[in-house]
């Protein structure tokens, strides 16, 4: 595919739409290097489908400038520019076959007979779909529909390739299969890629960057790592992994939930007098006896307990405050004990 | 369970599904042979029967009612005049229908409803009524006469009522709705994204058209096609009360020899031949169609 030679594959410069009043894309700048896989995440509505469709062509930007290998795209039709997507249905064209859906982009690039038969075949075999070149769309599951769909942008060798949440509509095995196939397939090919979703896991797992949005802008831009463990601000935090919530008060005498009720909370080091937003992981979180010793400390009682194969999960309260935390075995607290809930400073982010 | 029984219970088996279709068929086959099926048999022995003046009919039986239709220019005239008209008005009934589909299809949804709305609405009138409205639209102090006169498109008044244009708009304008639905309904099931899709691999809007939009909708075209054809073929009241009084199409002559000259042989005749050119065309456009009878799964 295409040779990693460095440089910008894609870049995207304050970049704005608005649908009416709506402000879909708000000021967004990106630049995806060469042989990179960035993703953009966000809940829906968020705004990272129409950043894609930007890109795509199939949405105007109202300001703003995209730049596909250093030219600027933005004022040309879809047909024009030098991307493939991946669309969440598929769209395979039902009327021809898997390899008449492949060679369709080749086609239109005018490659010649012998290197158009050669890509087919290739894209194919890349996907591991040798062997299906004649069936129609129809005949397929829906697995083997979104290979089709990969093979067919592979095949145009695009300067980037636009995934638009492919792997939604799949169930959950093969939802994980494909994403691993993916992330095989962009070590092998390097191929320069966009990928939108709302699963955290499949960014995690596939992206060399994620890019995490929010109401048509980008909270944050990194490395799944550091977008995990130094999220920028608190809509980070709260979108990338589980966390608690503890919305409290702290005041002179007493640290108090939002109904005014006293809470037993004992922190290393407290926050300024205040409403803050404490947010924890909750397989960080000590329960019970392990919590002896922790800096920061909170009294909570039972609330009910879950079993979700793995773990236990146990939700206690304090006052208005509810907490979770997973546990491999039983701590042996029934529901109704009061017990102690530990953690470490480095697991809390307090945010106001 | 034993070889034997076992071939015997699934040779049932194989009976019960052969007769499944037939069963799930029988009502609406029941209806169409008595209620169509039955007529077009007696009209069928009532072509051959014997006619004399002032007697609708005489039993026996004779080739020369076919033989009349054949030879009489007025008749073979009047077959052509209809297949022309037919064919013309059927072609642009599905080239606008098409049109108004796709547009009603691409549009955002809130703008569907109006247009259903608004394709619905002949369907609420009569013929009759919709005739008494294009002679109000149509003479020469009609609506469409004094629009292109204060458009400055032409100085003096203008006539275009009992012309063949006018039976050619009033056609199309019954079988549009029609037409307009069938198209919609198949738009509706294809993914628009295979627009998109088609765009994103590189082929300018004519050539998805080409290679994706028409494709997906070429059954849609052809039954649009098919029962525009069939509806014109047959009609009587639009043509005649719109057309000029030379445009003498199978449906008039039907009406004519059946009504005015009493023959009733004459009009089966003639009726026979309309049901076999109506065939004919149905039998060919089925041909036409891809042997994929369906591409959505």
């Amino acid at each position: 595919m295409n040779e990693v030679a460095g440089g910008t594959a894609l870049e995207l410069q304050s970049v704005r739409r608005t649908f009416g009043t709506i402000v879909a894309v708000d000021n967004v700048s990106l630049a995806v290097s060469r042989g990179e896989f960035v993703t953009l995440l966000g809940p829906s509505g968020s705004g990272k489908t129409s950043t894609l469709r930007l890109i795509g062509g199939f949405e105007k930007l109202n300001a703003g400038a995209i730049r596909i290998n250093g030219e600027r795209i933005d004022h040309l039709p879809p047909y024009q520019r030098d991307t493939a997507t991946i669309f969440q249905s598929g769209a395979l064209f039902p009327h021809k076959t898997v390899a008449e859906n492949v060679a369709y982009g080749l086609r239109m690039r005018k490659v010649a007979k012998p290197e158009m038969g050669e890509r087919i075949r290739q894209s194919l075999d890349i996907v591991r779909l040798k062997g299906f070149e004649d069936r129609y769309p129809g005949q397929l599951s829906g697995g083997q529909k979104q290979r089709v769909a990969l093979a067919r942008s592979l095949a145009v060798r695009p300067a980037i390739l636009l995934f638009d949440e492919p792997l939604s509509s799949l169930d959950l095995s093969l939802r994980l299969q494909l994403r691993a196939e993916i992330k095989r397939l962009h070590d092998e090919l390097k191929f320069s890629a966009i990928y939108v979703t709302h699963d955290q896991g499949e960014a995690m797992a596939m992206s060399s960057r994620v890019a995490v949005m929010n109401r048509g802008r980008i909270e944050q831009i990194g490395g799944p790592e550091t977008i995990f463990h130094k999220p920028a601000n608190e809509f980070v935090y709260n979108f990338i992994g589980e966390s608690c919530c503890l919305a409290v008060q702290f005041g002179a005498e007493r640290t108090i939930d939002k109904t005014g009720e006293s809470i037993d909370l004992a922190l290393q080091d407290r926050p300024p007098d205040g409403d803050w937003r404490l947010y924890i992981r909750p397989s960080r979180l000590k329960l019970a006896e392990e919590a002896i010793g922790l800096p920061n400390r909170l009294k909570a009682k039972v609330h009910f307990i879950e079993f979700l194969g793995d773990v236990y999960r146990y939700h206690l309260k304090a006052g208005a405050l509810e907490i979770f935390a997973d546990r491999g075995g039983s701590i042996g607290h029934k529901i109704g004990d009061i017990i102690d809930v530990g953690w470490n400073n480095a697991d809390m982010k307090a945010f106001r | 369970m034993s070889e034997v029984s076992y071939q015997r219970a699934h040779a049932r088996e194989h009976r019960r599904r052969m007769r499944a279709p037939w069963l799930l068929m029988a009502p609406a086959l029941v209806i169409v042979l008595i209620f169509f099926g039955i007529p077009t048999l007696y009209m069928l022995r009532m072509s051959f029967n014997l006619h004399f003046d002032q007697r609708l009919y005489v039993p026996g039986f004779t080739f020369e009612h076919y033989g009349n239709l054949f030879a009489n220019p007025l008749f073979t005239t009047a077959i052509w005049t209809t297949v022309q008209l037919s064919l013309m008005s059927s072609l642009a009934t599905v080239i606008i229908g098409y049109g108004f589909a796709i547009l009603v299809w691409l549009k955002p949804s809130k703008w569907r409803l109006l247009f259903i709305g608004l394709a619905l609405c002949p369907l609420l009138i009569s013929e009759i009524a919709i005739i008494f409205g294009w002679w109000m639209f149509f003479p020469k102090n009609g609506l469409l006469s004094y629009a292109l006169l204060s458009t400055g498109l032409i100085t003096d008044k203008i006539s275009l009522m009992y012309t063949e244009f006018a039976a050619f708009v009033g056609l199309i304008y019954v079988t549009l709705p029609f037409c307009f639905f069938i198209l919609l309904s198949i738009f509706d099931g294809i993914d628009k994204r295979m627009i998109e899709a088609s765009a994103d691999l590189g082929a300018p809007p004519l050539t998805t058209f080409r290679e994706v939009l028409l494709p997906l909708t070429w059954t849609g075209i052809l039954v649009a096609f098919s029962q525009s054809f069939i509806w014109t073929m047959g009609t009587y009241a639009t043509p005649s009360a719109l057309g000029p009084d030379t445009l003498w199409t199978m449906g008039y002559l039907i009406q004519e020899q059946m009504l005015g000259k009493h023959n009733w042989p004459m009009a089966s005749a003639f009726s026979m031949v309309l049901v076999a050119g109506v065939a004919a065309v149905m039998v060919m456009t089925r041909s036409l169609q891809s042997k994929r009878t369906s591409f959505h799964v």
